[in-house]
């Protein structure tokens, strides 16, 4: 049950948090259940027909409750620093819970599901809005097709800075590399002209980050290109119908404005 | 709920609702609102009259959690009372005097690079 670990050496000890994001059925809960050290305190209610056609299940298969307050998990990193993962509610209905929740985190992870890449679109604009440093995680679910993590980032026209990587939010391995990644990225961008430790020190480990594949992605980007892009991506390939939609963001932005 | 059996099972939730407990408030009546992950503690008042009686049942139970500091979140969880309820009790309670906000090891809302490198370590230690 563990309360918070008291007093360190110096009587305070810091919470720090981490917004977990993502599209409805992406699997946010589990990603925060597979590292909490306690079981995540989660709301959720049994979908009904009530909610049908307000929570789309389309793809995401014999997911039956949705999360409707909020997750949040706990990782004690030492007597003095917690940790704190939170998810956001999935459904757009409960924005109004992100800024609470964003304020003042440490970042935040987008977990995308290949097989409704657009549901993470919001998540994506909402943290470039608010400037908050994120990382895109791709869950690699069992049945889902898989695509390069760069294919991700044009699709979701990401700066080429943002970290992508692959990642199975059941595996607590993997969801601590995610947050690595997203510490040292947050790090990364500190302008701290007097630590020896320049935009580089991002030591790629094994299941590491791919984004340093910058190289051919970079010279696109003078600021403008949104919505160049896009053009031939498709990434979803939408089942029953079969007509595989080409999605991107900056589609969907322009038809969101 | 197919078959009418009971009225109230555990899914119809408290007898009492929540927002009952807090007088209808939804907003604490003065004083900022608490963060998600402010860390409070009980005062020495707070200890010494944990049973005094003017206290609810629910005061009671977030005295006792906050025996040592614990975040906000970790009180709402602990007494599985919705937040905004929480965080007008939380706020009673520190009006009172018998609950304290702690302050935290950072500045700001940006925690120093130390800190966070501290939290980088932490990680890669699980």
């Amino acid at each position: 049950m563990a309360s918070a670990p008291s007093d360190g050496p110096d009587g305070l000890l810091a919470a720090f948090k981490i917004v977990v994001a993502g599209g409805f059925g992406a699997g946010k809960t589990t990603l925060v259940g597979a590292v909490s050290e306690v079981r995540p305190l989660r709301t959720e209610e049994t979908l009904t027909s009530a909610s049908i056609g307000l929570d789309d299940l389309a793809g995401v298969g014999d997911k039956k409750t949705t999360t409707v307050a909020m997750d949040f998990g706990r990782i004690t990193l030492s007597n003095r620093l917690v940790l704190y993962l939170f998810g956001t509610p999935g459904q757009e209905r409960f924005w109004f819970m992100w800024d609470e929740l964003s304020y003042g985190a440490l970042g935040a992870v987008v977990l995308a599901d290949t097989r409704r890449l657009d549901d993470c679109f919001p998540s994506v604009d909402y943290f470039e809005n608010c400037q908050l440093p994120f990382v895109v995680a791709i869950n690699c679910f069992d049945d889902a097709p898989r695509y390069d993590p760069e294919d991700v980032r044009v699709a979701l026209d990401l700066d080429s800075h943002i970290p992508v990587m692959l990642c199975d939010a059941r595996d607590p391995g993997s969801v601590k590399q995610i947050l690595i990644t997203l510490v040292e990225y947050v790090l990364a961008r500190r302008p701290e002209p007097s630590q020896a430790e320049p935009a580089a020190p991002l030591a790629p480990a094994a299941p590491a980050p791919l984004h340093d594949r910058a190289g051919p992605a970079a010279p696109l980007e003078p600021a403008e290109p949104r919505g160049t892009f896009g053009s031939g991506l498709r990434l979803i390939p939408h089942e029953p119908g079969g007509e595989a939609v080409s999605h991107d963001r900056a589609t969907w932005r322009s038809t969101v404005q | 709920m197919p078959q009418g059996d009971k009225w109230l099972d555990q899914n119809a939730g408290p007898v009492v609702r929540p927002y009952a407990l807090t007088g209808g408030r939804t907003a604490p009546a003065a004083g900022e609102v608490l963060d998600l992950i402010a860390i409070v503690s009980a005062t020495d008042l707070g200890e010494r009259e944990s049973d005094a009686i003017d206290l609810s049942p629910e005061d009671r139970t977030i005295l006792s959690l906050c025996r040592r500091p614990v975040t906000v979140t970790d009180v709402a969880a602990g007494t599985e009372l919705p937040l905004g309820v929480v965080r007008v009790l939380l706020a009673d309670l520190i009006a009172r005097g018998r609950i304290a906000v702690v302050p935290q090891r950072r500045t700001g809302d940006q925690p120093s690079t130390d800190l966070l490198k501290e939290v980088l370590h932490g990680l890669r230690a699980l």
